[in-house]
């Protein structure tokens, strides 16, 4: 996902030093259910924002 | 000659089997070489596909038949004296790129087990961690009772 595509977030697994674009959505579901790749739990701080949703 | 009993696993016994463990032994087949290790895997009994964290390093033989889309089985069994119960799940091992993963993959991976089996010892930089989706064409299950008293005369 880039932000052409509607990432919002680049997401630092602060474990496992994994690095995606992701959308809000994911955003939540990675708060939720941990790093994809690891499982490590993560809170809001390993995100960055990148774009704005409103972003054209 | 011995009195076992061999029954295969109804569709709901072979879901519960492979949704309450966590481990099993991939089987990988390239060309004429086979290649198995023990993964950790999340199960989706209503999908019945398997979600699969596999992490290897650049130059290993392990990412080779990885990189080989290769064909797979995939075996869980469970020892309860005299009870015996398998599966075995044949398909092929599909790739999730980084960039079509989506909330639905987060979600079952949050649900998949670490991977138990795998080597984190190294540095995350030196590994190679890779998402894969193992959706079987088939997927069979069978229960064994052993007659202890029978087999022993």
């Amino acid at each position: 996902m880039s932000s052409e595509t509607g990432a919002e977030y680049a997401f630092l697994c602060p474990a496992c030093g994994e690095s995606l674009e992701v959308n809000d959505s994911m955003k939540q579901a990675l708060i939720q259910k941990g790093c994809i790749i690891c499982g490590t739990t993560v809170t809001d701080g390993a995100f960055t924002r990148i774009s704005s949703p409103d972003s054209p | 000659m011995p009195l076992d009993q061999e029954t295969e696993l109804a569709k709901g016994e072979t879901d519960s089997l492979l949704s309450h463990h966590e481990t099993g032994v991939l089987a990988l087949g390239r060309e004429n070489e086979p290649y198995a290790i023990p993964i950790s895997y999340g199960y989706d009994a209503d999908e019945r596909r398997f979600y699969l964290r596999l992490v290897s390093t650049p130059q290993s033989e392990k990412r080779q038949f990885l990189a080989s889309s290769p064909r797979a089985r995939l075996v869980v069994y469970e020892e309860d004296d005299p009870i015996y119960r398998s599966v075995v799940a044949r398909g092929t091992l599909e790739e999730i790129p980084e960039d079509e993963i989506t909330v639905e993959h987060i979600e079952q991976y949050g649900e998949a087990k670490r991977p138990l089996f795998e080597i984190w010892g190294e540095s995350r930089r030196d590994l190679d961690v890779r998402l894969y989706v193992f959706d079987p064409v088939k997927l069979s299950g069978r229960r064994i009772e052993i007659d202890r008293e029978n087999n022993r005369s």
